[in-house]
């Protein structure tokens, strides 16, 4: 597989002032990140707020400049390219939000909504505008007749999936989801989740899901990189990393997961503050392993296929089993199958939520 | 088994709106008891929230209620604004999932904590101060003293959800309420505020009701379970009853949505369609419209919450499930 996105030693900070405006420091945002997205891979950043996997997802599609490091997408830097050499590049790639409320304007209709993209980039002849809409709402499961009402005549659900059908009318290679079903109830959640992963099947999407859920990033991603204060600390096969977490970090992410019901003690202590963030490990001040080493030298990325940053990453305790309390067994699971194979039934509106 | 500390029973809710009545809760019943966790789980507009509302007396002027709500025996929907006031605080406290919007911003940590002392406790005010350090080393903030002389700006979003349990459980309440009170922190340090809560259960034998979205977050840390669907109870059981034999299909649902349980790289058991719109919701069982399971029947009433095990409650005409599957109960 080639790479179809890649990133070295992209740094980000932004600067932060004090009071008179002068410059007090920097928030040490993405800090030396390195990595690779193969065409038609599911990536997904995970960590917690602040640790600055969303900037990371930006910068893969220079939405925010790096202060150093290069992007590279399709072999193109894209430091390198015009501004409308950008803009063209930008087709390729699109971005999802969290917020089904905040990422459509709300004077748009939803087919004005969809088309914009269409007409900004001169994809289809204003004949067959309309159509196009109504093939995309009907590919995100919406009723083209959907496309003569406004935003707000619509469940959060129903939004991101007209925002995802926004994001695919160009056609793109890419696409960067940044939580993009953290808003919606866990019902909702199952669905757009689902149509998701059909998408990413159906149209050989690249994928980069930024998230804090690991229960959700375990359903979508092929591969997971494991961000803490601005740096990736583990790095590797999906089923590997949140399976058998090698770095003290990710697996105090997994233990913590609600449901997993480890006897691991949670994690002492808040994330350390990105604006002077830790010498060293930038961990050691919450690991249980830490060592004197640990506070001096950065641990670096290391292996091949699954890498840790951790300098005893190799002479680490194995970690606590896991129970999956929700997984119960195969009465719930032959229930369940009645869920699946279902066609839904009409609801007032006809649509999915 | 012993008195509950709170018994609701058949505890309706609507508002007045234009004239007309919105429906909320139709017929709510549940009962938390000392030193253990009910978790009452739903998505949003299910009417979780405002259960608990109801309870601590905390609705809007155009709230109806009917039913009954007894904490130690009193009836709370019977009392005066003022005898409630009295209650809250003292007897029943709850917290809720934005902690820096419950925070007061002009004062201190400490003064908060030492404000709910003075005020049910009648300590002068070093000695209410004095409390509040004590408080906040309870609820395992690091430097209590220091940080009780910060204000809540300057505290991180989990040290101020601490905050706000010393101020809940300053008073020894019976009862304490937390209402998503993880839902807006990392998991990490959500994992530090609900053991948080589990040992301070132990310790003083409060009742907590933990409102929740979260299937995995009540695996973790509820005795009791209620299931919650469009304003009714769908079902009801011990934490682990409910997990072992889910007894109601919005249950069963609801759990092979949680993209933390099902199997890796399967599809989502999602349940189709929306929750109904409670200006006019489906008639017979809620549920009815969104279940594989449905039968002309369940659209005829709402079913009745039937005892299908011992202690274990489902709203379903088809319950026990077990006969779907074509195996003997």
């Amino acid at each position: 597989m080639t790479a179809l996105l890649e990133l070295r030693d992209v740094v980000k900070h932004f600067p932060v002032r004090d009071a008179l405006g002068r410059r007090a420091g920097a928030v040490h945002a993405v800090d030396g990140v390195s990595l690779s997205v193969a065409e038609g891979e599911v990536l997904a950043i995970v960590g917690e707020s602040g640790c600055g996997k969303s900037t990371l997802g930006r910068v893969m599609l220079r939405l925010i400049e790096p202060d150093s490091g290069s992007v590279r997408f399709a072999g193109e830097d894209l430091a390198s390219l015009s501004p409308s050499a950008l803009r063209t590049r930008r087709r390729d790639m699109q971005i999802i939000f969290q917020d089904p409320f905040g990422s459509l304007d709300p004077r748009m209709t939803v087919a004005q909504a969809i088309a914009e993209p269409l007409r900004l980039h001169r994809l289809v002849p204003r004949a067959e505008e309309a159509s196009r809409v109504a093939e995309l709402l009907r590919r995100v499961g919406l009723r083209p007749e959907s496309a003569g009402r406004w935003p707000h005549e619509f469940s959060g659900g129903q939004r991101q999936r007209i925002a995802i059908a926004r994001a695919l009318a160009s056609n793109p290679r890419l696409i960067i989801g940044d939580e993009p079903v953290s808003a919606l109830d866990v019902s909702v959640q199952a669905q757009v989740i689902n149509l998701l992963r059909d998408l990413i099947r159906d149209l050989r999407l690249t994928f980069v899901l930024v998230s804090h859920d690991l229960g959700v990033v375990r359903h979508v991603a092929d591969r997971v990189a494991v961000m803490y204060l601005g740096r990736i600390v583990e790095e590797g096969p999906a089923e590997e990393v949140l399976g058998a977490p090698r770095h003290p970090y990710t697996r105090a992410l997994v233990a913590a997961m609600p449901g997993a019901q480890t006897k691991t003690p949670p994690l002492d202590g808040d994330v350390p503050s990105p604006i002077a963030p830790p010498s060293g490990c930038r961990f050691h001040t919450r690991c249980a392993f830490a060592a004197e080493r640990c506070r001096t030298e950065t641990p670096r990325l290391e292996g091949v296929g699954h890498a840790v940053a951790c300098h005893f990453a190799e002479s680490l305790p194995p970690p606590a089993e896991r129970i999956a309390a929700l997984g119960g067994g195969e009465r719930l699971a032959r229930l369940q199958a009645f869920f699946r194979g279902q066609a839904p039934s009409p609801t007032g509106m006809g649509d999915h939520a | 088994m012993s008195t509950p500390v709170l018994d609701v029973s058949g505890l309706s809710l609507g508002f007045r709106q234009d004239g007309r009545m919105l429906g909320i809760l139709d017929g709510i019943s549940f009962r938390a008891e000392a030193g253990k966790t009910l978790a009452i789980v739903g998505e949003s507009g299910c009417g979780k929230s405002v259960a608990s509302l109801a309870i601590m007396g905390l609705l809007p002027e155009n709230a109806e209620v009917s039913g009954n709500a007894r904490l130690m025996g009193r009836d709370l929907l019977g009392m005066s604004a003022e005898e409630r006031r009295a209650l809250r605080g003292a007897e029943m406290a709850m917290i809720f999932q934005e902690p820096m919007t419950s925070l007061n911003p002009a004062f201190t940590a400490g003064e908060q904590v030492a404000e709910a002392l003075r005020l049910h406790q009648r300590l002068d005010r070093d000695a209410a101060f004095k409390a509040a350090i004590a408080m906040l080393e309870k609820v395992r903030i690091p430097d209590a003293a220091r940080r009780a002389r910060q204000y809540p700006h300057q505290l991180s979003g989990g040290m101020r959800q601490r905050v706000m349990i010393a101020i809940a459980l300053a008073c020894r309440p019976k009862l304490l309420i937390a209402d998503e009170p993880t839902t807006a922190l990392d998991v990490t340090v959500q994992a530090q505020i609900l053991g948080l809560l589990d040992d301070l259960k132990r310790e003083t034998g409060t009742a907590v009701i933990l409102i929740t979205h979260d299937l995995g977050v009540v695996a973790d840390h509820a005795d009791d379970v209620v299931v919650m669907y469009a304003g009714r109870v769908a079902e009801q059981a011990r934490a682990a009853d409910l997990f072992a034999r889910p007894e109601h299909p919005y249950t069963v649902g609801l759990l092979g949505a949680a993209p933390a349980a099902g199997v890796r790289g399967e599809r989502l058991a999602s349940i189709e369609g929306t929750v109904p719109d409670l200006r006019a919701p489906p008639p017979g069982c809620r549920f009815a419209p969104r279940c594989p399971f449905a039968i002309a029947r369940c659209a005829e009433g709402a079913p009745p919450l039937t005892e299908v095990a011992p202690g274990h409650f489902s709203a379903c005409l088809r319950a026990p499930l077990d006969g779907m599957l074509g195996v003997a109960a």
